[in-house]
């Protein structure tokens, strides 16, 4: 009990300095089980709270996050032909990887949390836990080499656009993390789209891509590296002849899948040695992601196999049409490549923004499924589709659901006068029937 | 085909509010609840679809010098579109009243105002900057009534949803809803670069 008496002590005065106050009930939250309850009314204590709840997804995108890590120094060092095989240099691959998130991370949590910690402290009331899902979401979902300060701006407009103007967590209408990484794909097109942003750490040096390190790489961690006799980062290695870094999506647009194939194999598309965003890649993690939240029911499974469903179809029927190569790509090796099961297990299941009624969630994912696989394959803008078919279906979410809860009216209004129920008349009843 | 691809293009990848933000007035005044938002809607597609072929008459056939009286008129082009647009509105403001007076007085002033939304006169002058032939011009008007009339129902169903949220004071009412709006754009522009007529061979 000493944390908690300790705790309990440097709580500070809520009338004196509100934002402490707020920060420090935050963190206290996160620790301990709040002792205030709430009186009258109906109540469901239970310790599965929000704050739980988000610790689970949370922990749900673990896995990704390691490989993520892992895989951004992989994809730095294959491109120079240094390592190739997977677990070489895994001490160079690791710490590479780990100087490349964490600024990333710390960023995106820093301006994230400390817009929501200051909208709390404004509107005097507690931190609301939002932000740690699409704050662990951001990086993932982020190219490896992406300037800090634009992901500063885009997790800022995320945040205040896309969640507090409309009033907080579980208000949104958008996804706070797709926005963010929307923001970032318009506001600089041309600097982040393209076959060079998938792997970090080349720049131009007369006229190849070499490596480059800064002071992390080759003045603390070489020295201890050295000290230990181990290999050390080397600046300006050239790439390998022929390097593009172009991800398997690109090579299917331009080319099909035989020019996939060439460069990638397919168990290693599975397992996410390819070039991409940081955690998009290794599909058996995210599936393990996917079924951590269907077991503790936090995601709608019906989402997930719908929107499976929508994409298979989809492809299936871009297999019929076959008229550029893209579409002619078997339409089960379309999920070996890109973000389909990222978009699929964290992004599309978000109760806040995904469609809330039964019948609505099926509809709403095979839409996405069905709109992301048109974007991915027939428009030349967009590289992958999921981001902007999550995007897409979030505004039609409300919608669906508008519908699917008139037509469950109209059906049970129907069956009580076919059983001779009265229905009760009320002038608004009245009203509506004359629509 | 070419009918076809007009139509997706101009519902969903040209979209009239959320691509060109044309109509905006009564977009952001009828769309606080589904059920008008989904009658104005209606009206505009009816709207749309009939005065654009009508325009199209109007502007290859009588007004042009190639037309039937010879002479180049096209000067008289902007009046007399909005005289067809005009007409138009009143018949349907007539069919309505007459067909089903509980929609007609659900929508009350926003039926005839419907004659200067921007996006009517928009269309018929998109259809004359680009050149459409007579099909051409029905496949854009259906399609961008069509867009018309998701993207208020879209944005008249969230606004239903989020009438209990806890918005920024400062923000409420209209000032969502130029957000969202924005925020849609945002989300529609997912489909823009798509060339449906370079896919179909």
């Amino acid at each position: 009990m000493g944390l908690l008496d300790f705790v309990k002590k440097i709580e500070p005065d809520k009338k004196k300095s509100p934002f402490l106050h707020t920060l420090f009930d935050g963190f206290f939250t996160f620790l301990y089980s709040p002792d205030t309850v709430t009186k009258g009314g109906v109540h469901i204590r239970d310790g599965m709270d929000l704050k739980r709840t988000m610790v689970v997804v949370v922990l749900a995108m673990q896995l990704c996050y390691v490989f993520g890590s892992f895989n951004i120094g992989h994809q730095h060092f294959a491109a120079t032909g240094q390592y190739t095989a997977f677990l070489d240099g895994f001490h160079l691959k690791l710490i590479y990887g780990l100087i490349q998130l964490i600024p990333i991370f710390i960023v995106a949590h820093v301006v994230g949390l400390g817009i929501e910690f200051w909208y709390a402290a404004k509107k005097g009331h507690a931190i609301e836990e939002g932000f740690l899902v699409s704050g662990a979401l951001i990086p993932l979902i982020m190219p490896p080499d992406i300037p800090l300060l634009w992901l500063a701006f885009a997790v800022a407009f995320g945040v205040i656009i896309g969640k507090e103007a409309f009033g907080g967590t579980g208000m949104n209408i958008l996804n706070v993390a797709l926005l963010a990484r929307v923001f970032i794909f318009f506001a600089y097109p041309t600097t982040i789209s393209g076959d060079e942003v998938w792997v970090a750490g080349l720049a131009e040096s007369g006229d190849t891509l070499a490596t480059t390190y800064n002071w992390f790489h080759t003045g603390l961690f070489n020295g201890i590296f050295e000290s230990l006799g181990w290999d050390t980062f080397q600046a300006g290695m050239p790439v390998v002849d022929g390097y593009s870094g172009a991800t398997p999506l690109a090579l299917a647009f331009k080319e099909g899948w035989g020019a996939v194939t060439e460069q990638y194999s397919t168990t290693q598309m599975f397992w996410g040695a390819i070039p991409g965003s940081i955690g998009e890649t290794c599909k058996p993690f995210i599936l393990i992601g996917a079924g951590i939240l269907i077991a503790t029911g936090i995601a709608s499974w019906r989402i997930m196999l719908s929107m499976l469903i929508g994409a298979v179809a989809c492809a299936w029927l871009f297999n019929m049409w076959g008229v550029t190569p893209f579409m002619e790509v078997p339409w089960l090796y379309q999920f070996y490549m890109g973000s389909f099961f990222f978009a699929m297990a964290f992004m599309a299941t978000d109760p806040v923004t995904a469609a809330s009624t039964t019948t609505g969630k099926w509809i709403y994912g095979f839409l996405i499924g069905f709109v992301g696989m048109i974007i991915r394959v027939i428009n030349p803008a967009y590289p992958e589709g999921w981001m902007l078919a999550i995007l897409f279906m979030n505004v039609f979410a409300p919608l669906i659901d508008h519908y699917v809860i008139e037509s469950n009216m109209g059906r049970r209004a129907k069956r009580n006068k076919i059983t001779g129920v009265a229905v009760p008349v009320t002038p608004v009843a009245e009203a509506v029937a004359e629509h | 085909m070419d009918f076809f691809n007009i139509f997706i293009r101009a519902a969903f990848i040209e979209n009239l509010v959320l691509a060109y933000f044309l109509g905006m007035c009564s977009y952001l005044a009828v769309s606080k609840s589904v059920k008008t938002a989904f009658g104005l809607g209606l009206a505009v597609i009816f709207v749309l679809a009939i005065t654009m072929p009508i325009n199209w008459v109007i502007s290859n056939k009588i007004l042009s010098e190639n037309g039937m009286l010879g002479i180049d008129l096209t000067f008289l082009r902007f009046i007399l579109f909005i005289a067809v647009i005009a007409s138009m509105v009143q018949l349907v403001e007539m069919i309505i009243e007459k067909v089903s007076p509980a929609l007609y007085n659900s929508l009350g002033i926003f039926l005839p105002l419907i004659t200067v939304n921007c996006a009517i006169l928009g269309g018929s002058l998109f259809m004359v900057a680009r050149d459409y032939n007579f099909s051409d011009s029905v496949a854009f008007g259906l399609g961008g009534g069509f867009g018309w009339f998701l993207a208020i129902i879209a944005i008249a169903a969230i606004r239903e949803k989020i009438r209990y949220s806890d918005v920024p004071p400062a923000l409420r009412g209209l000032g969502m809803a130029f957000i969202l709006t924005g925020l849609m754009g945002i989300a529609f522009m997912s489909l823009m670069g798509i060339d449906p007529a370079a896919l179909g061979k």
